[in-house]
């Protein structure tokens, strides 16, 4: 009996006592580094924040549009302060990681490896996001400009398909990047090939409509031209 | 600036020349219709009032394909029929040479104040090829203040249908006033006198691969020989007839080119304009005549479309810049009714500025900025049609006057919102 409960309670108790004091320095490691780690990252962030309102970095987001993509997607109060909370963020998870790699195990030390591997990954997409949303905005304001001045009635129409088009082709670059869904890659191709069919179209009938007419016209009905459509002279 | 814009071929042909005194520039681009004419005119011109100087005409051209060159080189004039009280000591040389840059207006000038350089004249002038009301005295008009007053520039004063140069009379004639206190009727009028300094400024300046190598020219040049401090003066030339400036340019195109410099002008000159509190008059020269003059068809209610439209599709762009009370005026004047339209002038200078304030700011793409104007700009022609459908050029030009003077008084807030920087907050009238 005494040899049961030996064998039953006593060792497995002692053996777990013995794995917790061998795991339990890694463990108390791990608290501290993340505390630390959510200490430096919460100064980080204040300063990141505080240099870059100093450089007037949100003026230059306003300029180049980027306000009003995190404004619309709702990340943060300002593009300083976002900036200031990727770092914070930045330095928690680094923390994180090193703190889960010093526990030793080879699932932690797998997920640490895998993850810094993938980091530049992650960032690519991000980036790729980022411009896709900025050239979205700015080629949907061009064709909303060139509509309304050239006096098509659906103008909102045609910016908001031109910045579907393009946002699409960049969520699709970067699932590529994460490596998801690549053959969906063939699929975008054909996305834009239309888009972009559709785009030069567009483009020649706002921009060029006169020529189009002509050239058809010279085609097709070679006869004397029709009175313009602004006879004004501005200039 | 060590660009070369002269091939060997025409610097070759300026040797065979020789020394010039007069260049007469005339930029081209498919003007086959009205060149021959203009040249003619300018040749004659050149033998009748200057017939003790040395000319060359240079036509300057962009790649027309249309024979615009060809017209150049045939057009020769009958010496039978001109009567000259004097008789020509020299001839009236000829040139034509493709321009280097991009496309466009301004890059064609360069091209010709380069050779004013290479030949050392004393003083050249410029005349568009569109002309078709282009007289010999044109000529005479434009370099007489440059060699016997020395003026350094000579502006053009025409006669204009009243709906005839609408982007001048709406904005490029009283902005350019109410900024720079100099009252220059024809600020971007297209022919030009001046003298050889002021010429190789001009070249000297690295701006030729902005709006200036395009419509931006003309207001460019203006606006720099008045905020330097060069001697200008303008010359009542008489009508001012002339086919479309490029059939394949559309409004906002014009509008960014030539509005967009004007923006542009205002920051290089920001420690200039806001000193200046009020307007004066520039001498003219010549003979104010009155002449008949084509009329210009006009579409008011496609006009005042536009504004509509501008005003629905618009406003997110409009609200970024745009003061809410301002805003809410442009819109009530978009649902009157098209006989009762009017936007009123303090509206629409009020609104000019604003969209100088955010060019200053870049509160979004210029190019964008200034192309979303156009919508409003048609609403003021629209207004200004509407207003003056039954008066007579006197009126008209007194309308305008009125224009000006309400940009000069709105010009403190200009001033006062331009040096806020950045800020969004901006001042009401």
């Amino acid at each position: 009996m005494k040899g049961f409960f030996e064998w039953a309670i006593q060792s497995p108790l002692r053996e777990l006592g013995r794995e917790a004091i061998q795991t339990l320095p890694g463990l108390v490691a791990t608290v501290v580094l993340v505390l630390l780690g959510l200490a430096i990252g919460w100064v980080a962030k204040q300063i990141v924040f505080r240099v870059l309102r100093g450089l007037r970095f949100d003026r230059l987001c306003d300029r180049l549009g980027v306000s009003a993509v995190i404004e619309g997607l709702g990340l943060a109060r300002s593009s300083s302060y976002l900036a200031g909370q990727a770092v914070e963020g930045l330095f928690v998870i680094t923390a994180l990681l090193a703190g889960l790699n010093t526990l030793g195990s080879p699932m932690t030390h797998n997920l640490v490896e895998r993850f810094f591997g993938y980091l530049p990954h992650m960032l690519a997409a991000l980036a790729i996001l980022v411009l896709g949303a900025l050239v979205s905005r700015f080629l949907g304001r061009s064709a909303l400009i060139a509509s309304v001045n050239s006096h098509i009635p659906s103008a909102r129409l045609f910016a908001g398909l031109t910045r579907f088009f393009v946002l699409t082709l960049a969520g699709v670059a970067a699932l590529d990047e994460l490596g998801i869904g690549r053959t969906t890659i063939i699929v975008a191709f054909s996305i834009l090939f239309g888009g972009v069919v559709a785009a030069v179209a567009i483009a020649f009938g706002l921009a060029a409509r006169d020529l189009a007419r002509d050239l058809l016209q010279s085609q097709f009905r070679p006869q004397p031209k029709q009175e313009a459509d602004d006879p004004l002279r501005h200039l | 600036m060590s660009e070369e814009l002269l091939t060997g071929e025409i610097k070759q042909q300026l040797v065979g020349v020789g020394p010039v005194d007069i260049v007469v520039g005339i930029p081209s681009y498919n003007n086959v219709r009205t060149i021959g004419n203009v040249v003619q005119a300018a040749q004659v011109g050149l033998l009748k009032y200057f017939p003790d100087r040395r000319a060359l005409i240079v036509n300057s051209d962009g790649g027309s394909k249309d024979g615009t060159r060809q017209a150049v080189e045939q057009a020769n004039i009958d010496s039978q029929s001109v009567l000259l009280l004097q008789h020509p000591l020299y001839p009236v040389h000829r040139l034509t040479t493709p321009y280097h840059g991009i496309p466009g207006k301004g890059s064609a000038f360069r091209t010709i104040f380069r050779i004013v350089e290479e030949v050392q004249a004393s003083a050249c002038a410029v005349v568009d090829s569109d002309l078709r009301s282009i007289t010999p005295g044109w000529i005479d008009l434009l370099l007489r203040p440059v060699f016997d007053r020395e003026f350094d520039y000579v502006a053009p004063y025409y006669k204009r249908h009243k709906y005839d140069g609408t982007i001048t009379n709406s904005t490029v004639y009283p902005l350019t006033r109410a900024l720079y206190g100099k009252r220059v009727r024809q600020p971007i009028g297209g022919e030009f006198g001046m003298s050889t300094r002021l010429a190789s400024h001009f070249l000297s300046r690295d701006v030729w691969n902005t709006e200036v190598a395009g419509y931006g020219i003309d207001i460019w040049m203006t606006t720099t020989a008045i905020a330097e401090g060069f001697r200008v003066c303008q010359s009542y030339l008489g009508a001012k007839i002339h086919d479309a400036k490029d059939p394949g340019a559309d409004l906002s195109t014009m509008l960014v080119q030539v509005v967009g410099s004007v923006f542009r002008l205002m920051e290089d000159y920001a420690a200039v304009w806001p000193k200046v509190a009020t307007s004066e008059a520039v001498p003219l020269f010549g003979f104010p005549f009155e002449v008949g003059l084509e009329p210009v068809p006009i579409n008011i209610a496609r006009m005042i479309e536009s504004l509509r439209q501008g005003c629905r599709d618009l406003l997110p762009i409009y609200e970024r810049f745009v003061a809410a009370e301002r805003f809410g005026a442009l819109t009530a004047c978009a649902a009157l009714p098209d006989d009762q339209f009017n936007l009123p002038d303090d509206l629409w200078a009020n609104l000019v500025y604003d969209f100088a304030l955010a060019h200053h700011r870049r509160t979004l793409d210029r190019g964008h900025l200034v192309r979303s104007l156009t919508p409003i700009y048609l609403g003021w022609v629209a207004s200004f049609a509407i207003q003056t459908t039954n008066e007579t050029a006197a009126q008209v030009e007194d309308r305008i006057e009125r224009l000006c003077l309400v940009y000069e008084q709105l010009k403190p807030r200009l001033i006062t919102d331009w040096g806020l920087g950045t800020g969004e907050k901006r001042s009401e009238p």
